[in-house]
């Protein structure tokens, strides 16, 4: 092994080791929402424990107690703290986490493996906020998230428009001309497709744009590279080989911050209806919005997943529930719809 | 030149190539930049340089085809992206050589023009590989070429599909060494005889003396040349390539004045030529 290459290696540990240690702090959070006592006196005697019997010759037993008693004062220290704790979907450097980033300043932002990872975490109290992708400029609904929308109880509190700039990112060993497949999630590999198959690049779909991210950054398989945010390179030290390679020019997320209360108020309301299976039903609950001339700025109809051949809709408008046309509208919908959600009034991103 | 199916005037009209808002084959348009791109604040500075002077277009080389191995041989990559950057301060439209077949896409997602150099000029598999991509191509004489050979060259790239080539004369070797090269000024209106091509001079490779490059773009301006791509550097002294032959923006700024003005006379002439043969006819 060359010199320059130890010490490459031992960067890319430290590297390993922060973004673990972010994890663990995140974990900790999570953990004293659950109600357990002390989750860490529980944690600390076991794992000092095994740090024993691991027969680990370099790391001796004063040197990992003292260790993880820093590690645990610091978890102490961010819990006194009190950040908000904002759930989104992927790994770090996700664009959900970009999106959480800008919707609440000053978080703590905590991975989850899956959409309804983050539904349920806010709904059972382990995160106080959750940060989901609702649709996208080129690629329309998120559909799983628009469906957790219907069968959760969660309110929307906010919502951000993220431009999403794709890179595509490769370690630094990897020559770009050898680049040959590129890792990413679905919805990203769709947005690239152009770009992708002028280069003669293969997509492989992976669950997670920043998780494509962090597979390359530790096992740096052959002739590959991924498709993630900027901020993905930043943490799993890729190289940027090209920014902006989605192809639309104003390629950008929605994204929702959800809670349990919602929001004190805005100026947008969300709600989702179905209709009877008969002649002009969604027209006459439509023409409510017309006749009161409050402007729509969405309408998606999804298959109900329980219910084959009906659909439930998504309606997005300007203005407020407590507004006395938006609450006559609202109320009239009661009468003509099967059944009615509000998701909530929230302050609508101008963005 | 029989064989030119895609390539020869015959009766066609002269092509005009558009490369963002440049337009090869109608007025003159003006290509300006270092030899390479050395660092983000040489490219930047002589990009606002040369756009201040009044240049269309900014050249740069990310990948330099060096006589000597040991030379520097480009920033590659690191390149492009500067390039991109400096289009997105400027606006100016890029060209940039490629040199590599395996380059061709990438240097196609980051330039707006590809250049083939005079030394693959008759690298076919390189040809080939620009003729599949959908960017322009600005295809450079090779020095020992002759213009039935240029031209062939040519026919390469449009007929694997890629329809937008400008051609570009840059010197041929003869027994003169004063100048590097010698500038076949000729070949500007031969050329317009024999394609409906685009043709621009590049002044600055083809004489190698700094003294003759601002002369000779206004004789090429002066023969109707489309175009021209002159090396400009903020520091020319300071260079990494081709050193001593590069103007200073000051130098050519004077000089886009003069080939303006030149390039209107010139227009007044052809129209004032075109009037005068419909009244003939």
């Amino acid at each position: 092994m060359k010199p320059e290459s130890i010490q490459a290696q031992m960067n890319k540990i430290d590297r390993e080791l922060l973004v673990l240690l972010q994890e663990r702090m995140g974990l900790f959070l999570r953990s004293t929402k659950t109600g357990a006592a002390d989750p860490e006196a529980a944690l600390k005697k076991p794992l000092l424990a095994d740090a024993d019997q691991m027969n680990l010759d370099l790391i001796e037993s004063g040197f990992s107690n003292r260790l993880l008693q820093i590690i645990i004062e610091e978890s102490q220290r961010l819990k006194n703290e009190d950040r908000p704790l904002v759930a989104f979907q992927g790994e770090h450097g996700a664009y959900g986490e970009v999106a959480a980033r800008r919707l609440v300043p000053g978080g703590a932002y905590i991975p989850c493996l899956e959409f309804n990872d983050v539904f349920d975490g806010v709904e059972n109290g382990q995160f106080d906020l959750g940060v989901v992708p609702v649709e996208n400029s080129l690629e329309g609904a998120v559909t799983q998230v628009n469906d957790l929308l219907t069968t959760t109880g969660l309110k929307i509190q906010g919502e951000a428009k993220v431009p999403v700039k794709h890179c595509l990112l490769a370690p630094e060993t990897t020559d770009y001309r050898d680049i040959r497949m590129v890792y990413s999630h679905p919805q990203a590999l769709a947005q690239c497709r152009e770009f992708l198959m002028r280069n003669k690049l293969e997509p492989r779909p992976y669950y997670d744009t920043a998780g494509a991210a962090k597979m390359l950054a530790r096992e740096n398989p052959k002739a590959a590279a991924a498709i993630a945010s900027s901020l993905s390179a930043e943490l799993y030290n890729l190289n940027i080989i090209k920014e902006g390679v989605e192809d639309g020019p104003s390629n950008r997320t929605r994204f929702l911050l959800m809670s349990r209360e919602g929001a004190a108020g805005g100026n947008k309301t969300s709600v989702i209806f179905c209709t009877p299976h008969k002649a002009g039903s969604l027209y006459s609950v439509l023409r409510l919005f017309a006749e009161n001339n409050i402007n729509l700025t969405r309408i998606a109809s999804m298959p109900l997943r329980s219910d084959p051949e009906n659909y439930s809709f998504f309606l997005d408008f300007e203005g407020a529930a407590g507004d006395a046309p938006v609450d006559d509208v609202l109320q009239k919908m009661t009468a003509l719809t099967i059944s009615l959600k509000q998701l909530g009034t929230y302050p609508a991103d101008e963005a | 030149m029989k064989d030119l199916k895609l390539t020869a005037r015959n009766a066609s009209e002269p092509t005009v190539i558009t490369v963002g808002e440049c337009r090869f084959g109608e007025g003159l348009v003006v290509v300006a930049g270092p030899c390479s791109v050395e660092s983000e604040k040489q490219t930047i500075d002589t990009a606002r340089a040369v756009k201040a002077a009044g240049a269309d277009m900014l050249r740069g080389g990310a990948f330099k085809p060096r006589t000597s191995p040991y030379a520097f041989q480009g920033l590659g990559l690191q390149g492009l992206k500067l390039l991109a950057k400096a289009r997105r301060e400027t606006g100016l439209p890029v060209v940039t050589e490629v040199i590599d077949p395996r380059d061709v896409s990438w240097v196609a997602e980051f330039a707006d023009m590809l250049q083939i150099g005079t030394r693959n000029m008759q690298n076919f598999a390189l040809l080939k590989e620009v003729g599949r991509c959908s960017k322009p191509v600005l295809l450079k004489r090779g020095m020992y070429s002759t213009l039935n050979e240029w031209l062939n060259c040519a026919e390469y790239i449009l007929s694997e599909g890629n329809p937008s080539v400008i051609l570009c004369e840059r010197g041929i070797r003869t027994f003169e060494t004063y100048t590097r090269n010698t500038l076949d000024l000729s070949a500007v209106p031969a050329i317009k005889e024999l394609t409906h091509l685009p043709i621009i001079v590049d002044p600055t490779h083809s004489t190698g003396r700094l003294g003759l490059i601002a002369p000779m773009s206004m004789a090429a301006v002066a023969a109707g040349v489309d175009g021209l791509i002159i090396e400009v550097h903020i520091q020319p002294e300071e260079a990494l390539c081709d050193a001593g032959q590069a103007m200073h923006p000051q130098h050519f700024s004077r000089l886009m004045g003069r080939l303006r003005s030149i390039s209107a006379f010139m227009k007044g002439e052809t129209d004032e030529a075109g009037k005068h043969s419909s009244t003939n006819e």
